[in-house]
């Protein structure tokens, strides 16, 4: 890219069952504590490219609800929805064009004002064929799970490891929502919600969102010493229908090729110092590390269990906790970009990895993983 | 500095009722309707920007996602774009920035909407929040006919006056839908036929008001290298204006409307455009209801504060005037969503390459695009040119 | 013209939601159902916006001063709904109207209402924008937005 563009501020909610503020108030809390700390003030906002979706809100049109909380008023802002990594990935589109030099982005979710995030990802399907038979983002989770073991091998106690892993990483995190010391047993013992995937494989609803600063590389240099580039972004789509897919190898190879070749990323395994990725039941963390290259096709689990991915590993994987801890749906994947940032600028209280100098940072929603991002951040010593 | 991004390609659907077709359908034909006219394949899209309105008005969460296969977009990056009425102007926006940024060279705009299917006004009723203003601010026809009140009222207009005004508009829009090919309301109506059609939220009536339409719209934008290798004529994205307001409809007054005026200042001032009324050949307004067009027309600069009638009366917007408005029919006539804004662009692309058919204007080398959202929200305008 | 209507599947989808008041609304309906109306003062700007925030979204700062507007004011635009739509509060017709109440800087949304008939001939003559307007309490009240039943026009 010839331009660059950089986060320069990153503001999280404390990630909960229930938040009692309202999306607006929350909004504005946001965005003060991204500005404050820079000493910037709504005048120094650009543009605001915002995430959300009407059923997951229950207020249509979404970002009008907070439009102006949001620190928009009068201003050319816009909401890329569905997903906090699509504005993520907008926002640093209008800023390339050399029309914005700054942008605020912004996702909120509050899992618990909303139906069941089954209901909801059921809502996903079309009415005729894939709705009525009650395909949602945990059932297909699952259909995948089953390919994956019949095809590899998988074991329970590898799926175990995962949550294992994010929810004890989480204890180290005081923006997460759950948190929890857990034995490979504990989670074992958890209730079959959809076979081979327990309750505690699977990211129940949280209230919470992130907010974050970008700016091109002029203004990023005057406002910090720490510029977190965005080296590299790709995103990708797969056919609506699940049969008519690849369900094990979806599309997130290409959505990772797009931003590993951006970023002049040749070996990912090799030069990504941290991962978060965004992984909605513990198989797909599983799934998802081999689509982005970080181990070999199949490798997944014995990757995971064998704790490469753990905070003292090799790749670190959602030393956040993850979305198993923190599960706000359309923010989830901002909050990866967030959290990965905060790795690149060496400020993820209590759960820092030593010396990161790059980052991934992952984002899925749809139906078995229909539309993912990914997003390369990085610093120059 | 700034990369130049063209519209090289625009695909419309016939709109109205159309249960002929799937959703996904409806928008496979604008789509293969703009590749044709562009004269490209699927394979050369590099990114596609999807919108419609709130999910809930055709009842699929993540309709970008149901779309993906209908758009020839697996393996593209897709995104969905979402802001109530002005939605096709912000997708139009938001292909513009994936061309201006360097990343993308050829993008697909797409967007739709499948009124048949859902229950527009209860949907649209949701924009407001639940506490204080949804039960008061009756989808759209409520929000404009406070905004249309209190607009007679600032300038102390006469109520008949204003009235006529709107029924000039209506009887202009109606005629011109009948050239238009796209159009869903084909009708041939006077003023008699306005002035005495019946409430719906007064003073607003049933002809002073769009329908709900299903329809679809495609744009494809390219860089200035991708274009040149093309054969039709490229239009220029000039100048790109968005601006919004409050969630809470009483915060700000609605008849100086602050969204409308700086969108489209912002916009002439990247296209270096100083006098609209002069330099503009063609405007396609957004206009669901008529007397919201009085009050874009002076915030636009069209004319001055209080004096759109006038624009009106003296032909200024109308057929054959200075700067005709809407000779497609307008959103008046034909109003599927999340399609609507996008419609606005390609009528006026259309315009620019002569190829508008049977609504034709003249020598048109500059146009301007707009559209409306949320409630009494939002702005958005694009303005088009023939040269770089 | 004339296009093959295929099927149509019909159905309705019903989804529960409960939506967080937070603190700032929740203290207003509190207030409300004491029939008080209160809003907030920006300190930079000076407005008085109701309902209460907790922020300005002009000057995008914290709005932290309380204050007490009265159940009276001007109608700065009113509308009369005559049509149906699935989920409306009432039958129609009723009219909405945007009422600045004194000591208010901006507009509320509520109904207008002890009309007699719904005749926009008789309308005209009895509502009239800049006209006075006051609150109608429930006797009955549940610190919702309906505590109000309408504004009543006031000569």
């Amino acid at each position: 890219m010839e331009r660059r563009v950089a986060i320069v501020g990153v503001a999280q909610t404390t990630h909960r069952d229930f938040l009692p503020e309202n999306i607006r108030d929350l909004a504005y809390r946001l965005v003060r504590q991204v500005l404050d700390p820079l000493n910037l003030t709504r005048d120094d906002i650009d543009t605001v490219v915002s995430s959300s979706s009407d059923y997951w809100m229950g207020i249509s049109c979404s970002n009008s609800f907070y439009f102006d909380a949001a620190g928009s008023y009068l201003k050319n802002a816009t909401k890329a929805a569905e997903d906090g990594a699509f504005a993520l990935c907008y926002a640093t589109m209008r800023i390339l064009s050399g029309h914005h030099r700054t942008a605020l982005v912004l996702s909120l979710t509050k899992g618990s004002e909303i139906p069941s995030y089954w209901r909801l990802t059921n809502l996903y399907g079309d009415p005729f064929f894939q709705r009525p038979v009650g395909l949602n983002e945990v059932a297909v989770a699952a259909l995948q799970a089953q390919a994956y073991r019949h095809q590899y091998g998988l074991t329970d106690n590898q799926l175990a490891s995962v949550v294992v892993k994010n929810l004890g990483n989480a204890l180290h995190n005081p923006q997460a929502h759950r948190k929890a010391k857990l034995s490979l047993k504990d989670v074992l013992a958890s209730e079959l919600v959809a076979y081979p995937l327990r309750a505690l494989d699977c990211a129940g609803p949280s209230d919470g969102g992130c907010a974050l600063f970008l700016a091109s590389e002029e203004v990023a240099r005057d406002l910090t010493d720490c510029p977190v580039w965005i080296e590299g972004i790709g995103w990708n789509t797969d056919s609506y229908w699940l049969g008519d897919r690849d369900i094990l190898k979806g599309t997130l190879v290409t959505a990772a090729r797009r931003a590993y070749e951006m970023a002049g990323i040749k070996n990912p395994s090799d030069e990504i110092d941290v991962a978060e990725i965004c992984e909605p039941t513990s198989f797909q963390e599983i799934l998802w590390c081999e689509q982005l290259g970080l181990c070999a096709e199949g490798k997944g689990g014995k990757f995971v269990e064998e704790g490469f991915t753990s905070l003292k590993g090799k790749i670190p994987v959602n030393p956040s906790g993850g979305v198993l801890s923190s599960h706000p749906y359309v923010s989830r994947g901002l909050i990866r970009v967030a959290e990965a940032a905060l790795q690149v600028m060496g400020k993820a209280n209590g759960h820092q990895v030593h010396n990161v100098r790059r980052a991934l940072a992952h984002s899925v929603h749809g139906l078995g993983g229909q539309a993912h991002t990914v997003v390369i951040l990085g610093r120059k010593d | 500095m700034a990369r130049p991004v063209a519209i090289v390609g625009t695909g419309q659907t016939r709109c109205g009722k159309r249960l002929d077709v799937s959703y996904p359908e409806l928008i496979r034909e604008a789509v293969v309707a703009a590749l044709e006219d562009a004269a490209i394949s699927f394979a050369d899209i590099q990114a596609v920007v999807t919108g419609s309105m709130p999910p809930p008005m055709e009842g699929v969460n993540g309709p970008h996602l149901y779309w993906a296969d209908a758009m020839g977009a697996i393996g593209k990056p897709v995104i969905r774009v979402a802001t109530c009425g002005s939605t096709g102007v912000s997708i139009a926006q938001a292909a513009f920035y994936h061309v201006a940024s360097g990343l993308f060279n050829v993008v697909l705009a797409i967007g739709a909407e499948k009124m048949y299917e859902g229950e527009p006004q209860g949907t649209m009723s949701t924009v407001a929040d639940p506490f204080f203003q949804r039960p008061f601010l009756a989808g759209a026809p409520g929000i404009f006919a406070l905004q249309c009140n209190e607009y007679i009222h600032y300038y102390g207009l006469p109520e008949e006056r204003v009235r006529e005004a709107a029924a000039l508009i209506s009887v202009r829009n109606h005629n011109a839908a009948l050239n238009n090919p796209y159009a869903h309301i084909k009708t041939r109506i006077s003023v008699e036929d306005v002035l005495r059609s019946r409430v719906i939220a007064y003073p607003v009536r049933l002809l002073d008001v769009c329908p709900s339409s299903d329809g679809a719209c495609a744009l494809i934008l390219a860089s200035q290298d991708a274009a040149k290798r093309l054969p039709g004529l490229p239009v220029w994205v000039k100048g790109i204006g968005y601006c919004g307001e409050e969630h809470f409809f009483g915060d700000s007054e609605k008849v100086r409307w602050q969204s409308a005026i700086q969108s489209a200042k912002n916009a002439y001032r990247m296209a270096g455009i100083i006098n609209p009324r002069k330099e503009l050949d063609v405007a396609e307004v957004y206009n669901p209801f008529t007397f919201q067009e009085l009050l874009f027309y002076e915030c636009f600069g069209f004319g001055d504060e209080g004096k759109g009638c006038e624009l009106v009366e003296k032909g200024v917007v109308m057929d054959g005037g200075d700067l005709p408005c809407d000779p497609s029919g307008g959103v008046l006539c034909t109003n599927p969503i999340g399609a609507t804004g996008l419609q606005r662009v390609a009528e006026v692309v259309l315009q620019i390459q002569g190829k508008a058919g049977a609504h034709q204007i003249d020598g048109v080398q500059t146009g301007l695009a707009h559209a409306m959202g949320g409630m009494d929200q939002f702005n958005g305008i694009m303005i088009l040119g023939k040269t770089i | 013209m004339d296009q093959k209507e295929t099927r149509v599947l019909r159905g309705t989808i019903t989804l529960p939601y409960q939506w967080a008041l937070g603190p700032t609304n929740t203290r207003f309906f509190e207030e409300f159902q004491n029939k008080r109306i209160m809003g907030t003062r920006c300190e930079q700007c000076a407005r008085v916006l109701v309902p209460a925030r907790s922020f300005c979204s002009r000057c995008f700062r914290d709005m932290d001063e309380w204050v007490q507007v009265k159940d009276e004011g001007t109608l700065r635009t009113w509308v009369l709904i005559n049509f149906p739509y699935e989920g409306q509060p009432k039958e129609p017709p009723y009219i909405i109207g945007l009422i600045q109440l004194d000591g208010a800087d901006n507009g509320f949304s509520h109904f207008i209402g002890s009309l007699e008939n719904y005749r926009i001939e008789y309308l005209k003559e009895k509502i009239r924008i800049g006209m006075r307007v006051k609150a109608v309490w429930k006797e009955k009240r549940e610190g919702t937005i309906f505590d109000i039943e309408y504004f009543k026009p006031i000569e």
